[in-house]
Formats: C-alpha cells, structure tokens, sequence
C-alpha cells in the first residue's frame, strides 16, 4: 500500500483556519469533517479543508473527539468540556485527580473513555461521566510509559482500545475493563517496521489499520492489525524535524490525517494502489 | 526566638539543596567566592548540542572538549533527572541505530568514554525488562564534555534532560575562557557567582 498527500489545511498564521502557536489533536466524523484542537479552541473544517466554525475552549484544548451522535469532546487540564455538533457548551466533567491533563479522548459502546497523562492511564467513565476503570493502569510501573508527556489511543470498531506506549515501543490492546489483549510493534533504530528512538510510537488511530506517529524524525505509518508494516505514509521530510506527539486521525474511506505540531498545519493523505 | 520556616524557605532550601548535590564537588569552590566575583558557566539555550532546532543528524560540537585548558574539560555533561524520561532505551547512552541484540537492545554505546551506567529503578522483570524505569547517571571523572550525548538527548529526539555544564572544581575560571573565545555560538558565558549557585529554571524565570 501507497499514500500520497492530497491536501494541506491549516498553517501557522493568525486567519481563520490557521492556529497561532499550537496544533494538538485531530478528529474526524463521519461525514468527513476534520476537528482540530489548537491554540485556546476548536476549529472544524469541511472535508475539502475550508473553515467552518470555530470556538472557544474555557481551556486550552489538548485533546478532541467526535461522538457518533455529533457531540465534541474537547479534553483540557482538569476537565471534559462537551460541545453541540453546533460547538454550544453543553456539560463539563471536572475532576482533579482522574482528569489531570485529558490528552486523548475515546469512545466505546457505553461509555467514554480519557486519556490522563498526568497519571498514564486511561480513564472509563460511564455515558453521565461517572468513572468506572483505569485501563493501562495494572502493571510494575503503574502505568504506560510515556516520556513525551501524551497518552494516546484509538478504539477500533470491536471496542477495543489501541493505546501507544512508547517507552516500551508498542501499540498495546486493551478492554474497556482494562485487560490487556496483547500488542504490536518493537524498538528498531533503521529498520522502519520497528518504532525508533527512546518512544515512540507517541500517537496512534485505528481504522481499517493500525495508523501511528513517531517523533525524531517524524513520520506516520499504517501497520495491520498484526504488527505488519503495511505503508510508511510519510517519512521525515514530510514534516518539520522538530515535530512530536503528532496527533493523527483516520476517515471512514481510509484517508489519514497527520498534525505538524511546528509548521502547524494538517497533512491529508489517501491510499493509492501500489 | 527562631523565626518560623515558611513553605517558600523550605522550597528554597530543597531547591538549593538540590543544585549543589547536581554541582557536586565543585559547590564548595562557588561558595567560596565573593559576591560579585562571575564565574564561567555554559548557556544551555545557545550551546549547538542543546539548543532546540537543530537537527538531529548533526554531529555534536566538541570545542569544550578540545579548548579548555585543563585535562579532559572543565566542562561536563550532566543529567537534570527531574527531566530525565527514564527511558528503557536512552538515544543519549545507546547507539540507536546500531545492530539490535538478543534482548532487543541496541548493541552499541553512545559515550566513547563508556561514561553513562544505565540501572533499572526498583526491580525489572526479567521477563519484561522493557517494562521499567532506568537511571542513567554520568561517571564525571570520565567524562570530558564532549557532547555527543548531550545532542543525542536534545528534544525530539530526547527529552534534552543531559546539558553540558562548567564543574567549578575543575574549573580555573580563566580570565579568558580558551572555550569562550572559540565557541561559535557565545554559548560559554561569566555569570554572577550566586546565579551560577541557582538552577537554570529559576534564573530563566525570576518571580
């Protein structure tokens, strides 16, 4: 399998659909809307990259997700802010200890789930925001191993949680009630089916594959669900060298989008036949 | 009577604590000294091997190593472990591209003076090693400042915890510091003795 960049949206500037000084965290719904969490709010875009609405966060926004039923999560230091698919404030969970920096925010069947990278863990709340588990929690160290400061994960379309663990170079599979199912992925310094550096993977989304980032030097990369190396999507010098925890989402027909969190811009790429 | 300790003294006497453990045998020299007396001390925000932005790739710079006048360097590289990731697989103490060995490690030493030792905190499962933090703590008598470690842990590579620092008990304080005068990038700096006795983040960011 093959990609190529079909689009670039957003920059650094300060017009509508450009972000001033950060790009964190991508979402994509169903319909293709591609929802960015940057700077101090959420920027929505059309699926041909325009900007079409953009709102504040009482917080700056380090992680967004879109619910099946349109709602937007937007996960900041301390609290769940939920938005209407219009970007109207309609609840916020607050939570000192189980919400400490809310970099990731997923969703399974009944519930909701956040990555808290305070703690290095993903926390199980029920739809009300009543908390249930930890997930990634039950080990030696208490935790996933993140030395980039990010808790990322995916759910796939059986509600499994793919969470990256980069200080153990691996994507690792879990339950919503926190069993660990198994893993992909290896430490490789040249090899590009292996996760290079001290950590990485640092950013994962799930879709028809496995879609992860790296940091040093940057790239994305496509695995099947077995830890095969499918495609490098886009290697180094499709970003800026100084990019990490470059968030990444994935579309229902398998487009990918990739964060530059330094050019601060969204790179779209579709898969081509090889 | 005895005044009473506020939380602000105590903060400062761990934080003071603390910089003079990382200044190690040369904090006696520092305090030594009369106020007023500047000291040299390298700029980590200049210095090419710590200094966010450049690349990766690049091969460090080992002018602190080749210019100072005393044996080895005055300078060194030292590891702020409040920063430190503790990574399984350190960029700054392994080789990452070289051969992976039979434990998934990489099979080649960074440190050409084999100056870093890597040790699990707490007991690593020896099922599971990966599964665990390390301390890398540097031998400074070992050390000679070369650098290369200190590109190796720079951001994003790393977590640019390792920074190349003046050890005032090696240091001879020149009145022209040999390193000063060939540094390209003026990273070698005289400092007032009580700012060189504070941690880089309280001078870089006063109340």
């Amino acid at each position: 399998m093959q990609y190529r960049q079909i689009r670039e949206i957003g920059g650094k500037g300060s017009v509508p659909g450009q972000f001033a000084s950060s790009l964190r965290s991508l979402a994509v719904d169903a319909h293709g809307q591609v929802f960015a969490a940057g700077d101090a709010g959420i920027t929505v875009f059309d699926p041909a990259g325009r900007v079409k609405r953009r709102w504040a966060t009482s917080r700056p926004p380090l992680s967004v997700a879109v619910a099946k039923d349109g709602t937007i999560y937007a996960g900041e230091l301390r609290q769940i802010e939920i938005f209407s698919s219009a970007g109207k404030l309609v609840n916020t969970w607050r939570d000192e200890t189980l919400l400490g920096r809310v970099t990731a925010i997923g969703f399974v069947k009944d519930g909701v789930l956040a990555g808290d990278a305070a703690d290095r863990a993903i926390r199980h709340f029920d739809a009300a925001g009543k908390f249930r588990n930890n997930i990634g929690k039950d080990n030696p160290v208490n935790g996933l191993l993140i030395p980039n400061g990010v808790v990322d994960f995916a759910v796939d379309a059986h509600d499994v949680i793919h969470a990256a663990n980069p200080g153990r170079h691996r994507v690792e599979r879990y339950r919503a009630t926190g069993e660990l199912l198994g893993h992909i992925g290896r430490f490789h310094g040249t090899d590009p089916a292996g996760f290079g550096g001290c950590c990485n993977p640092t950013n994962v989304a799930v879709g028809g594959s496995v879609y992860v980032t790296e940091k040093g030097g940057p790239r994305a990369k496509a695995y099947d669900f077995d830890g095969n190396l499918q495609a490098v999507i886009a290697a180094a010098e499709a970003f800026d060298p100084n990019c990490k925890n470059m968030s990444i989402a994935v579309d229902g027909r398998g487009v990918v989008y990739v964060a530059d969190t330094i050019k601060l811009n969204i790179l779209v790429f579709e898969p081509v036949a090889a | 009577m005895s005044e009473p300790v506020t939380r602000r003294d105590l903060l400062n006497n761990v934080a003071r604590g603390s910089v003079l453990a990382a200044l190690g045998g040369g904090a006696i020299f520092l305090v030594q000294k009369a106020h007023g007396q500047v000291v040299w001390q390298v700029d980590a925000s200049r210095c090419t091997n710590s200094r966010l932005g450049d690349s990766t790739n690049v091969e460090a710079c080992k002018l602190c190593t080749t210019e100072c006048v005393v044996a080895l360097s005055a300078v060194r590289a030292v590891n702020e472990h409040s920063k430190c990731g503790r990574c399984n697989i350190c960029p700054a103490y392994f080789n990452i591209t070289s051969a992976v060995d039979e434990k998934g490690l990489p099979s080649e030493k960074q440190c050409p003076r084999d100056a870093i030792t890597r040790k699990p905190i707490g007991k690593a499962d020896p099922e599971d090693p990966a599964n665990n933090f390390y301390d890398y703590v540097i031998d400074e008598d070992k050390c000679d400042g070369c650098g290369k470690c200190v590109m190796k842990c720079k951001e994003p590579l790393g977590l640019g915890s390792i920074v190349l620092r003046v050890r005032y008990d090696r240091c001879v304080n020149c009145n022209k510091c040999a390193i000063s005068r060939s540094c390209p990038k003026d990273a070698m700096i005289q400092v007032p003795v009580e700012e060189a006795l504070r941690p880089p983040e309280i001078r870089h960011n006063p109340e």
